[in-house]
């Protein structure tokens, strides 16, 4: 057994030495902030509930009455204005235009000379600035308000509309972090990990440094078990790493225990399958090869079946009551059979 | 026969030796099944957080089709009580909609706001006229920023006119309703650009392993003595796998319905741009974990490069940093120009062909057998890329020669920092920016002085004059190129504009670069303590030009 530990052992300390795990953690880091900053770009641009709520919005919209002072009731300004766009009142459209042309306002937008509140099309105008950037942002700004201002006419219209009074949050950031910022930072390490035992094992293979470690007392199943183990341990202490500056950042995960074992159950997935291929094919080049076209194929069709890691490991970090430690167990049910493979396949490293 | 052709056959080979033991026929049906399952599922869409709220159901409530949402059918009473066992989300009771104040209910009741408006929508547009469900309908039209000399005297009349009234006669570009615009964003396009990226990053797999395989089996040295020149060597093994990319990318276009000769415009560039990273990989690796720690990183790096920009195509003019941008407006069938089409491809083709030189400089034995520090690899890789017989033309050429790496790596910077605080994100890009340009112009002068070529002050002040020059040159070689295209925000102007003037950014330049060598080769310094100290000097320096000190 002393073998084996020392292996692993030696395994760890080369990895710490190399410094190239520091390369793994800075792609993990690199990742989550990128695709936070991702997130809250396309959001602040594209997404008309969250323009504006993360700030820099500076908006003012010119809304030309066409000399008919603006039905009182009508509730479009007010609109606009909870918006967060600023609203000049115009008479005409010409001096709207002389204040679009001297950059007071970024768009005009225009209402019909009569508005039958209860009857019949409303049809307004909107004069957005040719610049395609700016167009798109007036516009995504105000279709919330716009939209609002639908409802109000159907209403008004004898139309019955349901579910208008909802409020909630904006989920947009939390179905991010649950369901593809968790399971991006627990299952990359598990990647890495299968790609090391591939690297690990091929690269003693084609230095013919095999016999040399099999002369130490351990077998060949230690060998490659060792290697296997240490990648999984290296993975594991990735993942809590992230689960504990997750919780700094005060996201709540539940049922941390389930999460983290599922974590470490991937990782030892990915890094027994790869041991599988790399016995099989004994070179990094094939190996790597079919390892990653392997895990395309799993992932696709793990969400063919419906059985998909991700999906558990969201629901178990949310806290879905649905979910608990029967679904974990099928992954230890797979990595048993893969497993008895391993045991079987290793024999053919020997030849 | 060319020796390139040779060198080319010889890698089929060697493919061909290496998948032909029997394991092609399990390849073929992997790949195929593969990329079939994957093909299946993007055309499915992913959506993301299945099943992340428990909804329950009760009454007259709408069924609900969103796989976020797991839906338990349950009555008023068992619904409540589940609600404040916290075992469901939300609640439908007909028109009601009930909830806790916990974050998790909200989130719940948010993403159900959006659902239940369209399907409320769904729900009017057949119980009622179409008129009805949709009573506003908004003409839009584009107007030219560029302020009017006079009113339209056309404009005046038609306004006088109340039932059309329209701003200088323009006619509506068109006319949206409200709840049934969606905001443009191109993920389906990107997605699909992406796709053409898959294979080329692939084959980078078996280009890599190409250089290993020589280097492990020591064959190199036969090789190198042979009659061929690196650089022919390097083409010839680049070859197979560029018809293979090329290929791919036909492939792609034909099956998508794209314009073939149009996206092998596009997407050239890029390719050679991630050949020339994976050919770095191979020359700065010690062990196998290096090549895949290295190559996850670069892989990580470029799709990030490629995706950002482009999700904001149509949204800020940056987005063309991107050759992907190109290919969204390609699948929108809208046009680009030509200004457009180099912003992203000149810097790519460059970086290549910066690339390609440096790989025949290293391409000996002694370098690629050595096994040192990834960073001293670095600095023995800038020696050897330059020509130690004339020093000075090599570290002006350095420099210029790098501008294109500086300018990806300063907009990996502004693209990062874009989303962070604005004081922060203008301190942060400003001291970024000044750290890699301060590396880059001060590199070669370091390696020099290190080897022992260079030792006296003059020598130190002649090569940070030319590094300075050098970089001048170039960067406003690129200026010419893309002032026009990012101008639109004021953080580029700092990166790549200065104050109009050239003696005064060229003295700025050299200032900073004889500091840095001179704090490293006199003052004994180390090197990163010497940049760093430098580029906070230049950072002030920057930000003082752009207005920091009034």
């Amino acid at each position: 057994m002393s073998g084996f530990a020392s292996i692993v052992r030696r395994e760890l300390a080369s990895v710490l030495r190399d410094r190239t795990m520091l390369i793994a953690i800075v792609i993990q880091l690199f990742i989550a902030s990128f695709s936070s900053a991702l997130l809250i770009g396309m959001l602040s641009l594209y997404d008309p509930d969250s323009i504006g709520s993360y700030g820099g919005l500076n908006l003012t919209v010119a809304l030309v009455t066409q000399g008919n002072p603006a039905n009182p009731a009508d509730p479009l300004a007010g609109l606009l204005r909870d918006r967060g766009v600023k609203v000049l009142p115009f008479a005409s459209l010409d001096e709207a235009q002389a204040a679009f042309n001297t950059g007071k306002v970024r768009a005009i937008l225009a209402l019909p000379a009569a508005i039958q509140a209860n009857a019949g099309l409303v049809q307004m105008k909107l004069y957005l600035p040719r610049t395609q950037a700016t167009a798109a942002l007036v516009q995504n700004t105000l279709q919330d308000p716009l939209k609002r201002y639908e409802v109000y006419l159907r209403q008004q219209r004898g139309l019955e509309v349901r579910y208008t009074d909802l409020k909630g949050q904006a989920p947009t950031a939390f179905e991010f972090i649950y369901s593809v910022l968790i399971p991006i930072l627990m299952f990359f390490p598990a990647f890495v990990a299968g790609s090391m035992v591939v690297d690990s094992i091929s690269e003693e293979v084609e230095g013919n440094t095999l016999a040399t470690l099999l002369s130490a007392p351990v077998s060949l199943l230690g060998v490659v078990s060792a290697k296997v183990s240490a990648a999984v341990l290296l993975a594991v202490i990735q993942a809590a790493a992230w689960l504990g500056l997750l919780s700094l950042n005060r996201i709540a995960i539940q049922n941390t225990a389930w999460v983290l074992l599922l974590a470490g159950l991937i990782a030892a997935l990915s890094a027994v399958s790869s041991a599988c291929v790399v016995c099989l094919f004994k070179d990094r080049e094939r190996s790597q090869f079919i390892y990653s076209l392997g895990l395309l194929f799993a992932a696709g069709l793990s969400s063919l079946l419906n059985i998909s890691p991700v999906q558990t490991i969201s629901r178990l970090a949310v806290g879905d009551p649905y979910v608990g430690w029967l679904d974990v167990l099928l992954y230890a049910a797979v990595l048993a059979g893969l497993g008895l493979v391993l045991l079987r396949g290793v024999r053919k490293l020997a030849i | 026969m060319n020796p390139i052709f040779t060198i080319a056959l010889r890698e089929v080979t060697r493919l061909r030796r290496r998948f032909g033991e029997g394991m092609s026929p399990l390849t073929v049906v992997l790949l195929l099944a593969a990329l079939g399952l994957s093909a299946f599922t993007l055309r499915d869409r992913v959506t993301l957080g299945s099943g992340l709220y428990r909804v329950g159901l009760s009454g007259s409530a709408p069924s609900i089709q969103d796989n976020r949402f797991a839906v338990v059918n349950v009555d008023s009473a068992q619904g409540q009580a589940l609600l404040a066992q916290k075992t469901i989300d939300a609640l439908i009771i007909d028109a009601r909609v009930l909830y806790r104040q916990d974050s998790k209910s909200q989130y719940a009741v948010g993403a159900l706001k959006r659902y239940l408006e369209r399907s409320e929508l769904a729900r009017l547009s057949t119980d009622y006229t179409y008129d009805l469900t949709f009573p506003l309908r908004v003409g839009i039209s584009y107007l030219d920023p560029l302020p009017a000399p006079a009113p339209p005297g056309d404009g005046a009349t038609s306004a006088a006119t109340p039932a059309a009234p329209d701003l200088a006669t323009q006619a509506d570009d068109m006319v949206i309703i409200p709840s049934l615009m969606t905001p443009e964003a191109p993920f389906g396009q990107v997605l699909l650009a992406l796709i053409y990226i898959l294979p080329v990053t692939f084959t980078s797999i078996f280009f890599t392993s190409s250089f290993m395989d020589e280097k492990a089996n020591r064959r190199l040295t036969i090789l190198l003595s042979a009659p061929i020149s690196p650089f022919q060597i390097i083409v010839g093994k680049m070859l197979p796998y560029g018809i293979f990319a090329l290929a791919m990318t036909a492939l792609i276009a034909i099956l998508t319905h794209a314009n073939v000769l149009l996206a092998l415009a596009i997407y050239v560039p890029t390719i050679l741009f991630i050949f020339a990273i994976y050919l770095m990989v191979p020359l700065i690796y010690r062990t196998f974990k290096d090549t895949t720690f290295i190559s996850m990183l670069v892989t990580t790096l470029t799709t990030a490069y490629l995706v950002f920009p482009a999700m904001f195509a149509g949204v800020s003019d940056l987005a063309f940093m991107s050759p992907l941008t190109l290919a969204v407006k390609m699948y929108r069938d809208e046009p680009f120009t030509w200004r457009e089409y180099l912003f992203p491809s000149l810097p790519m083709t460059a970086i290549f062909c910066l690339a390609v030189f440096s790989a025949t400089r290293l391409l000996n034995e002694e370098y690629l057998m050595g096994y040192r520090a990834i960073s001293r690899k670095l600095a023995d890789a800038i020696y050897l890329v330059m020509d130690r017989t004339h020093p000075y033309l090599s570290v002006g050429l350095l420099s210029l020669l790098s501008i294109p790496v500086i300018y990806l790596g300063q907009l990996i910077i502004l693209a990062i920092a874009s989303n962070l605080p604005p004081g922060l994100m203008l301190a942060l890009t400003l001291f970024a920016a000044a750290v890699v340009e301060e590396i880059f112009k001060s590199m070669g002068i370091v390696a020099l002085v290190e080897h022992g070529i260079v030792h006296s002050y003059r020598q130190l002040l002649g090569l940070a004059f030319l590094s300075g020059l050098g970089f001048l040159i170039g960067e406003k070689l690129l200026l010419f190129f893309s002032v026009s295209m990012v101008s639109e925000t004021s953080v580029s102007n700092v990166l790549f504009s200065s104050s109009g003037l050239l003696v005064v950014p060229l003295l700025a330049h050299f200032a900073f670069t004889t500091l840095t060598t001179v704090l490293y080769a006199k003052v004994k310094l180390r090197y990163t303590i010497a940049i760093l100290l430098t580029a906070i000097l230049h950072a002030l320096y920057n930000w003082a030009l752009t207005g920091g000190l009034q």
